[in-house]
């Protein structure tokens, strides 16, 4: 089986390791990875923006790019989201945007729907994580359980968050267009943190408004994006 | 009401610093009437409900003229007077002619969001009609002088302390009044007002074509006790409002009631039929006054034209991380919260709703709550796209989204633009962005390196070892 | 043109090409196994108070009732034996306000009260006392509006004593209308 991943740009600049992570773990799973090398930004700032013009051109660029790929795999659920869903809307009448918006999977919901892994290995053992569901991932693609079962097969114990389900106030331009309400947001998340050891989830922007907002409040608790958790699980 | 939903950034912003209560107030409330919608969904087969509420509202707009008609003859029949009022101004004028007839002096009032956009009140006051707001909520952002802030919930940005002190200084309660004695205090002011008010003013949550049935809900008993014991009774009924058949009340009462409060129905239900028969109680004249205001127009667009299923019952405004920061005021207009920023640009203008749209994280909330699959999120983005066609996003927006497209078309300048975020000067256009990003979040920090880079470096090992 | 010409027009114009969505016909709802069983619990889950009641303890039970009030207002149409033994009193003044409802629905726990009886007692005084026939009492809102041959003027449903948490949060009973619901269901 053979992966194209979309790294995506904010987990490019801000998180690479997530990166070899997910590399890592997709080959220790048998999957072969390419990282087709002119990929930039799907076009989701753009598209949520409402300059659908730019967007659609970095639409239409992704498809390109990513055309020969079996499957497209994303350590983001709000990118893959938008390949997924936003795509067909946003290039009506495009048979190749539907037919590609089925090959594209968010990293944990391809591990478990595709590969049919729910087990990677215990290399969480009596880890305290705490999972924000990033908002795309589980309202737009429905991944819930997926990120939750691998991390607690593997030893984690994933701690009952009573606003786990909250958006954290990220919402890509919205942080800048709106940056009070979207802090109260993030405050009212973390104001309602468990007592975890690692912050996690699947999407880079929820993380870096998040860690951004501890740092800057003097809470100090490792972040870490869903991928280099599942590496670590694999590779203990 | 005036719109004021221009200034929503700003007015969110300052709301934030200056009553911080305001926050806690309605955060708390919000997650309480969340946790009570999902146990009442929980109950019941709400995908069929939803699905089955979402068809037959689509029919009624589909066939609205038709109902329209249908509702008239059946409130004709039984006695009611019917208007039609484009928006405010007709509206007026037929409280105007009711007040000098009747000679009206004091009205009551049950809450009606329509009514707020028609701004009945100041218009009756204009005219020396004394007008008391009755729902609890209502009447206490009545003594302030404040909009509602939900459209359930009016007063749920007030806090108990608030509402102590507001008692206090108006009706001399002690400052440590419990609940019981303030809404004692209230009740009894109201209800002399039901006792000797000449006029009854209502929305409607529905109007049956079939019967000509207005239905109405609610949990205190004013709204009943508006619509009975004035000798005149006017409900201003929004287009909107209209469903078929008698049997689709067994569907949409509870519905909403499950919707907005989590009750398997609210306390009170009125259906009524015009006004009293001889030697009846009730009012000897009913008005129902069908008001568009800017419905016809959403009815003519072709995407927006769905916020004409919402119901009201501020499902959406509970369930929104954002409207949970503010309440409603910012918001500026009568509808708040995600609804109202889907429906405010239609009722209003986009131009005078412009960023209302944009007060979203585009989190998906707002569509699992809504009772009748209202898709709000896809809407939000409509609206979006309409403001940049329409050139009223800022000038620095339009720019950074050309540099944005500019850099992210071509894997060189995005590789460039990867190094000046490790060092190089970044394109004066960003800064403000990262003004606004650093100021609450501390700087960016890039990994060392990016990803494309360690790929690279992947492939290298991989080569060797091969 | 008048604003009725106008508003109509407008709306045939905004859907002359919208194409028609179909009207799904009415649910038929299985009906519930135990209607009174559900009824008095949904009624208890949402304030009110209720009891079954056989006609002939009826006389024992307004006796009893009687104890506690100065007086009561009756609904026009509640019979003769249903009547508490105490002085009428109007609505406005009454502590006591006694009934004859219509229907009551099971599912949420209401009755459904007419107008034909009057408004005021439903609502003025401080304790309703609601009397309905067990046969009237319907598993669902649906089964009970489709058992309806004519609307009266005003029906209402009355699912609880009155109550708002308007005021902090906190919820708080007989705001506007009767703080005590009790419902008799006569078997």
């Amino acid at each position: 089986m053979r992966v194209a991943l979309f790294i995506t740009c904010l987990a490019d600049q801000f998180y690479a390791e997530a990166g070899v992570a997910a590399v890592r773990l997709l080959r220790a799973l048998g999957v072969e990875v390419d990282f087709p090398e002119g990929q930039t930004c799907c076009g989701q700032p753009a598209f949520n923006a409402g300059h659908w013009e730019e967007a659609r051109a970095l639409a239409r660029r992704t498809l390109r790019v990513f055309q020969e790929a079996e499957y497209v795999v994303l350590p983001s659920g709000s990118c893959a989201s938008m390949l997924r869903n936003h795509y067909p809307e946003l290039l009506p009448g495009s048979r190749e945007a539907l037919a590609f918006s089925e090959r594209v999977y968010e990293l944990s919901q391809f591990l478990v729907r595709v590969l049919g892994v729910e087990r990677l290995g215990e290399g969480l053992k009596g880890v305290r994580v705490a999972y924000h569901h990033g908002c795309h991932a589980l309202r737009e693609l429905g991944v819930r359980e997926e990120p939750l079962t691998l991390l607690t097969n593997a030893g984690a114990e994933v701690l009952p968050w009573e606003a786990a389900e909250e958006c954290c106030g990220f919402g890509g331009l919205f942080s800048v267009k709106l940056p009070e309400v979207s802090l109260a947001m993030a405050d009212r998340k973390l104001s309602t943190l468990p007592a975890a050891q690692v912050l996690t989830s699947t999407d880079a922007g929820c993380l870096l408004h998040l860690s951004g907002r501890m740092a800057k409040s003097g809470v100090n608790l490792r972040v870490a994006p869903l991928a280099t958790l599942l590496w670590e699980a694999y590779a203990g | 009401m005036r719109a004021k939903a221009r200034f929503y950034p700003k007015e969110a912003a300052r709301l934030l610093k200056e009553r911080p209560g305001v926050r806690e107030a309605v955060t708390g409330a919000t997650l309480h009437f969340e946790r009570n919608r999902l146990r009442a969904y929980a109950e019941v087969p709400i995908e069929e409900w939803r699905e089955r509420a979402k068809a037959i509202k689509d029919h009624v707009l589909s066939h609205l003229d038709r109902y329209l008609e249908e509702a008239e003859r059946r409130l004709l029949e039984k006695g009611a007077r019917v208007h039609w009022a484009e928006g405010p101004e007709e509206a007026h004028q037929v409280l105007l002619e009711i007040v000098r007839r009747r000679g009206v002096r004091r009205a009551v009032k049950a809450k009606s969001m329509l009514t707020e956009e028609l701004g009945v009140n100041p218009f009756l006051e204009s005219l020396g009609v004394e007008v008391f707001e009755t729902d609890l909520g209502e009447y206490l952002i009545q003594l302030l002088k404040e909009p509602p802030s939900h459209i359930v919930g009016p007063a749920i940005h007030l806090s108990l302390e608030e509402i102590r002190r507001l008692f206090h200084e108006r009706f001399g309660t002690p400052l440590e009044a419990s609940p019981e004695a303030l809404a004692g205090v209230a009740r009894k002011v109201l209800r002399e007002a039901f006792l000797t008010a000449d006029l009854g003013i209502s929305g409607a949550n529905f109007l049956v074509a079939e019967t000509g049935t207005l239905a109405l809900m609610e949990n205190e008993g004013n709204i009943r006790l508006s619509t009975s014991l004035p000798r005149v009774h006017v409900a201003f009924v929004g287009l909107e409002k209209l469903l078929p058949r008698l049997s689709d009340l067994a569907l949409f009462l509870p519905l909403t009631a499950r919707a907005a409060t989590g009750q398997r129905l609210s306390t009170y239900v009125s259906l009524l039929g015009g006004p009293a028969k001889e030697g009846e109680e009730g009012p000897e004249e009913v008005h129902v006054v069908l008001v568009d205001h800017g419905r016809t127009a959403l009815l003519a667009d072709p995407e927006a034209w769905e916020t004409l299923r919402c119901l009201r019952c501020g499902a959406c405004l509970n369930a929104c991380p954002v409207y949970r920061q503010t309440g409603g005021h910012p918001y500026g207009y009568v509808y708040s919260g995600p609804i109202g920023a889907v429906l405010d640009p239609g009722l209003l203008s986009l131009e005078e709703a412009y960023p209302l749209p944009y007060a979203s994280t585009l989190c998906g909330a707002c569509l699992e709550a809504c009772p009748v699959k209202i898709p709000i999120p896809r809407l939000l983005l409509t609206w979006r796209h309409r403001a940049v066609a329409e050139g009223l996003t800022p000038g620095w927006e339009k720019t950074a989204m050309a540099a944005f497209r500019k850099v992210m078309e071509s894997p060189a300048l995005y590789r460039l633009f990867s190094k000046a975020l490790r060092g190089l000067p970044l394109p004066q256009d960003l800064l403000p962005l990262l003004r606004a990003w650093t100021e609450g979040r501390g700087a960016l920090r890039p990994s060392p390196k990016p990803f494309h880079e360690l790929w690279r470096e992947m492939e290298e090992d991989r080569g060797r070892q091969n | 043109m008048d604003a009725r010409t106008r508003i109509l027009s407008r709306v045939k114009r905004a859907l002359k090409d919208r194409p028609k969505a179909e009207l799904p016909g009415p649910p038929h709802p299985a009906p519930l196994p135990d209607p009174l069983e559900l009824f008095l619990r949904r009624l208890e889950e949402n304030g009110g108070e209720g009891r079954l009641m056989r006609r002939e303890e009826v006389r024992s039970f307004l006796e009893a009732l009687a104890q506690g009030f100065s007086g009561a207002a009756l609904g026009r149409t509640l019979p003769l034996d249903l009547r508490p033994p105490l002085p009428e009193l109007p609505p406005e003044e009454a502590p006591l306000g006694v009934s004859y409802a219509l229907f009551a629905v099971a599912e949420t726990g209401s009755v459904a009260l007419s107008s034909e009886e009057g408004r005021k007692v439903h609502l003025l005084p401080p304790t309703h006392l609601v009397f309905v026939e067990a046969e009237r009492v319907y598993g669902t809102l649906a089964e009970a509006l489709a058992s309806l041959e004519a609307l009266p003027t005003a029906l209402g449903l009355h699912s609880g004593p009155s109550k708002s948490a308007d005021i902090g949060q906190v919820m708080v009973k007989g705001v506007h209308g009767p703080g005590r619901l009790l419902v008799a269901v006569l078997t």
